[in-house]
């Protein structure tokens, strides 16, 4: 662009009292890691670049496919054609979008062995992903880091957010003390998901962004946020009691991060030479073959016994099959790529 | 009027369809016994080994139960129960 004065573009959210010209200053002095670029992910990267973030780190392990096209704002019908990996299509429209914004794109799988590296520079970590594993990597990161974050979820028409403060407001562990098993809550896949919700979720993320990252933390929401946009529901329910949850909380009160540590989550092998990968998943107790398979079988074929459950879909074409074992272990054949297979097995079975 | 008990989507299968059960009892427990008593197919949705699932919240009145009286939480009637699961999509 050829303004001469580079703070123009900002200048109707610079009019905001709330921000003003020390509030744009700050957010272009600021960094921040945005795990996960789908639906809530481009939302989120959409808002903060444009509202003059500095610096956007944007780590995503998939690609684009024409069922994203629905809800994920950045991404069109070309990105699909070109098979281009989520976070170099968001930083190619990002950087179109504004480039003052310095965008880094990381192709890659958030696990326990690489998040705290993405975020060590960053001011503020937004939680774009699809996933409990990741939120509580998260968790763990910016709790033993000190960094503020912001939780967002939405499946079907429904969505939550919360802000994380470290020793603040409670952490996610306070409010949700553990994952719900794989296949006990609906995916985007199993149960669908509207994408005005979804919007409406990063609104509220790429907001509480803003807040925290031009310095004005007093006026953060400090409540978990729950809407419903097809039962015109709106709540807010109080959760500030809970932090640290009278010095029980594994995570921000004992500082045990389970996660990080690797005690919790997902871990991957690529089975030779047979084209599959087993993926492990630590539940606790035994999944419930019964519920998956109802939830499963508006995907694909389900069959299962009182071992195992085998499922069969095809996704964009390529045929894949899952052989569920009932302690959350799964063998998918169709690929050999374990990020790959995490993908498949969080789409479905979920987390 | 009676206590009402809100149910979230990935649970209503269990209720009937309901996103609504009107139930009576002095407390949460009481209130949630009765829910298992007119859908005890909710029961594995809720509890595991007696004891509620981990990423499952009770309010009452927006308030989580937690820093009540946990199940002992007394309620009276109109007192509206949510009982709010964790959202994993995005």
């Amino acid at each position: 662009m050829s303004d001469t004065n580079p703070l123009e573009r900002y200048s109707r959210q610079m009019r905001f009292p709330g921000l003003g010209k020390s509030g744009q200053e700050k957010l272009l002095a600021s960094r921040v890691t945005l795990c996960g670029c789908g639906a809530l992910g481009t939302v989120v990267a959409n808002i903060l670049v444009r509202a003059g973030v500095g610096f956007v780190r944007i780590i995503d392990r998939d690609f684009v496919e024409p069922s994203n096209l629905q809800r994920q704002v950045l991404f069109d019908e070309a990105d699909v054609t070109n098979n281009l990996p989520k976070a170099e299509a968001a930083a190619t429209k990002l950087r179109q979008i504004n480039s003052s914004v310095k965008i880094e794109p990381i192709v890659a799988d958030i696990n326990r062995t690489n998040l705290e590296d993405f975020c060590k520079d960053a001011d503020l970590i937004l939680d774009g992903s699809d996933n409990f594993e990741v939120r509580y990597l998260i968790n763990d990161v910016a709790i033993k880091h000190g960094k503020p974050w912001v939780y967002g979820g939405a499946v079907g028409s429904q969505g939550m957010s919360m802000t994380i403060i470290p020793g603040e407001t409670p952490c996610l562990r306070c409010v949700f003390e553990a994952a719900p098993a794989p296949g006990e809550t609906g995916t985007c896949e199993t149960a669908g998901v509207l994408s005005p919700a979804v919007n409406i979720v990063a609104s509220y993320q790429a907001t509480e962004a803003i807040k925290i990252l031009s310095g004005n933390t007093a006026v953060i929401n400090r409540e978990l946020i729950i809407i419903d946009v097809w039962e015109n529901s709106n709540r807010r329910v109080k959760v500030a009691p809970l932090a640290g949850r009278k010095g029980e909380c594994p995570c921000c009160a004992k500082r045990n991060f389970e996660w990080l540590d690797g005690a919790h989550g997902t871990q991957t092998t690529s089975l030779c030479g047979r084209n599959a990968v087993q993926v492990s998943h630590r539940v606790r107790g035994k999944l419930d073959f019964a519920y998956l398979a109802g939830v499963l079988k508006q995907s694909g074929t389900v069959t299962y016994n009182k071992f195992l459950l085998k499922f069969q879909l095809i996704e964009n074409g390529d045929p894949y099959e899952f052989t569920v074992f009932e302690d959350g272990r799964a063998i998918i054949k169709g690929t050999s790529e374990p990020d790959k297979a995490r993908t498949l097995y969080a789409k479905y079975v979920g987390h | 009027m009676a206590i009402k008990i809100q149910i979230p989507t990935p649970m209503r299968e269990q209720a009937g369809g309901k996103s609504e059960v009107e139930v009576s009892g002095g407390t949460v427990k009481a209130a949630l016994d009765d829910l298992l008593r007119q859908y005890p197919a909710i029961g594995p949705k809720l509890f595991d080994n007696g004891k509620l699932r981990p990423y499952v919240n009770v309010f009452v009145n927006d308030e989580d139960i937690r820093y009540l009286d946990e199940m002992d939480t007394k309620i009276t009637d109109g007192v509206i129960v949510a009982l709010i699961p964790a959202v994993a999509g995005g």
